[in-house]
């Protein structure tokens, strides 16, 4: 018994740092876009849902594995980046933070009816990559598919890292999250700045559509629980580093498959946004974050 | 003359289930559109006055429609007391949430997240809580027409009540805004940091808001309830929070007549897509719905509401913003 629910405990440890993985990356591009551009983006949970449905789209169609969808994801969803950009977010830029919510709460609604419409109410789960498999270390089981989408999110994250630190438009970028008015008049352009940064932060929300495909179907209303979910770790991390993006994740994935392995899992949004209110009534202004 | 345009609004509020010809379904839509054109109302004390952007109108709904119902269905209690019940224990929760939020100074995105949130916490709460709600929809027993026990088989029952409930929550707001409270959460809008130099105890004041506008919300929902004569989770409905905030948006922070105003044309308009278009394709009533939301925030970022105060000022009978 007692070693029975150890076994279990490791098991749904290893599944909740792997999911935390996954989440990491769902939740920078929405970092990035309020850090740098100091955008509020209500919208962002929808722009997850819409590249589950497309990495499912993809993987009926083209594909027929999901593993490859990432190839039209990414470039998709920095296009559709570039175009909300130049759309509404530029518009939205200067605007008090009230308005951003109520445009960006306007492009919400817009894209979860648009779901509904395409592909309606029912859960849409793409076919099984030859990935699918699974190997044991000792009593634990690891699934090879949800290693692979860590993995992925994991080396992402660093070439992110990478770029953020050692090009001329990633170090642009960290300064406008400092002081966007000094950046601007350093000769930066910041318009072409918002425009790519958008864009970059769509890419990885592609990029963690398909991820997160490996764990659960997509439903029209699955914009709303990644939403409220990256917040959560952008309030938990703050807008400082990549890094506390990752340790805020890896904590809100232990928290979700925790609370779905130990308790109930229709429970797990009680536990995760139960946290996400506490966090904020702790910490304002997040635990490794600079505002 | 301002009596004159309340009179007005009041015949013509009378005069519709005459105007849609009785017809119940009509009947069900109309009172649905005053319904939610209430929580609009309402919201304008904590979102148009007090500022803060709140997504949590879905909570206090549901909040209403479960324990409304539950006391129906379980106790046998009259509707009626259901409705006060309901909005006491909706105005309890609020204080429970928004005394430690204002206290820790919780504003704007954040603010609006964590209300929002409240709603999927209270809505999975009630699913587990099995002995209060639970999966299965909970049915109020059926009386043919008991206005006491506040059930009856015609929904124009309900319109009537639904319209006397918004005539009330307007003329609350509106007194509200006239008064100290009101100039207070004004200014708190406009400068919470002046506000709080020169004296105004913010915290006191958004909590008030919240209260009165949580308890009316409830009202709404235990109405809903009775109405369609059941309750369930789904009640706690993320959609009602949004639809709430935008509306109130799109018709005029702070603005007294254009939220109602825009939220019935609107409404009306979505509900007149949704059997139209609506049976073609689930969900795309909506997609215009939110193209218009959107189109209208991006070049009205102010709402319609300086526009329709200007309009009304055109007649005699002028009501000033």
């Amino acid at each position: 018994m007692g070693a029975d629910f150890g076994v279990q405990l490791l098991q749904t440890i290893l599944f909740g740092v792997m999911l935390g993985g996954v989440y990491a990356l769902a939740a920078m591009g929405l970092a990035l876009l309020f850090g740098v551009a100091n955008l509020v983006n209500f919208a962002h949970g929808e722009y997850i849902m819409l590249a589950m449905y497309m990495a499912f789209v993809f993987s009926v169609t083209i594909f027929q594995d999901p593993v490859l969808t990432p190839l039209f994801n990414i470039p998709l969803f920095f296009a559709i980046g570039v175009i909300t950009y130049l759309g509404i977010f530029k518009r939205l830029i200067k605007a008090p933070p009230l308005s951003q919510i109520a445009a960006t709460v306007g492009v919400l609604v817009l894209l979860r009816n648009l779901a509904l419409a395409i592909w309606a109410a029912e859960p849409k789960a793409p076919p099984y990559t030859v990935f699918a498999t699974s190997f044991s270390i000792g009593p634990i089981i690891v699934p090879l598919d949800k290693l692979l989408a860590m993995a992925v999110s994991f080396v992402t994250l660093f070439l992110l890292n990478l770029f953020l630190e050692r090009t001329r438009l990633g170090v642009a970028m960290r300064a406008s999250a400092d002081d966007v008015e000094a950046v601007s008049l350093m000769g930066v352009d910041t318009n072409r700045l918002f425009l790519l940064t958008t864009g970059i932060s769509l890419a990885l929300v592609g990029l963690s559509g398909s991820l997160i495909m490996t764990y659960q179907a997509v439903t029209p209303t699955s914009g709303l629980l990644f939403g409220l979910l990256t917040w959560a770790i952008v309030a938990l991390a703050g807008l400082g580093t990549v890094k506390g993006i990752l340790i805020a994740s890896i904590i809100f994935g232990l928290a979700d498959s925790l609370a779905s392995g130990l308790w109930d899992p229709r429970g797990r949004e009680i536990v995760l946004y139960g946290l996400f209110i506490l966090i904020l009534w702790v910490r304002p202004k997040g635990l490794f974050g600079r505002r | 003359m301002k009596t004159y345009s309340a009179l007005g609004a009041a015949i013509a509020l009378a005069a519709v289930p005459f105007l849609v010809g009785l017809n119940e379904y009509y009947l069900f839509l109309v009172t649905l559109i005053l319904l939610y054109t209430t929580i609009v109302v309402a919201w304008q004390l904590i979102g148009g006055y007090g500022g803060q952007l709140d997504l949590g109108a879905g909570a206090y709904h549901g909040l209403g429609a479960v324990v409304t119902g539950f006391l129906m269905v379980n106790y046998g209690v009259s509707g009626w007391v259901g409705l006060l019940v309901s909005g006491a224990a909706a105005a309890g929760v609020a204080f429970l949430i928004g005394y430690p939020s204002f206290r820790l100074g919780l504003k704007e995105v954040w603010y609006a997240l964590s209300s929002l949130a409240l709603v999927l916490i209270l809505q999975k709460i009630f699913l587990l809580w099995t002995d209060v709600a639970g999966p299965l929809e909970r049915y109020i027993p059926y009386a043919e027409f008991d206005p006491v026990f506040m059930r009856a088989g015609t929904k124009i029952f309900y319109y009537y009540i639904t319209a006397a409930l918004l005539a009330s929550t307007f003329l609350i707001v509106s007194r509200i805004r006239r008064s100290k409270t009101g100039l207070y959460l004004i200014s708190i809008r406009e400068n919470e940091e002046a506000a709080e130099m020169l004296g105004v105890d913010v915290r006191r004041y958004k909590l008030q808001a919240l209260m009165i506008y949580s308890f009316i919300a409830a009202v709404t929902g235990g109405i809903y309830a009775s109405m369609v004569g059941f309750y369930h989770p789904t009640l706690f409905d993320s959609w009602i929070s949004i639809q709430t905030a935008t509306l109130a948006i799109v018709g005029g922070l702070g603005h007294l007549l254009g939220p109602p105003i825009v939220s019935i044309i609107l409404l009306t308009v979505q509900e007149y897509l949704r059997i139209t278009l609506g049976a073609v394709i689930i969900g795309l009533h909506q997609v215009i719905f939110g193209i218009i939301l959107v189109v209208i925030i991006m070049f009205k970022p102010d709402g319609l509401g300086p526009l329709i105060d200007s309009l009304a000022r055109r007649f005699p009978a002028s009501v000033r913003r």
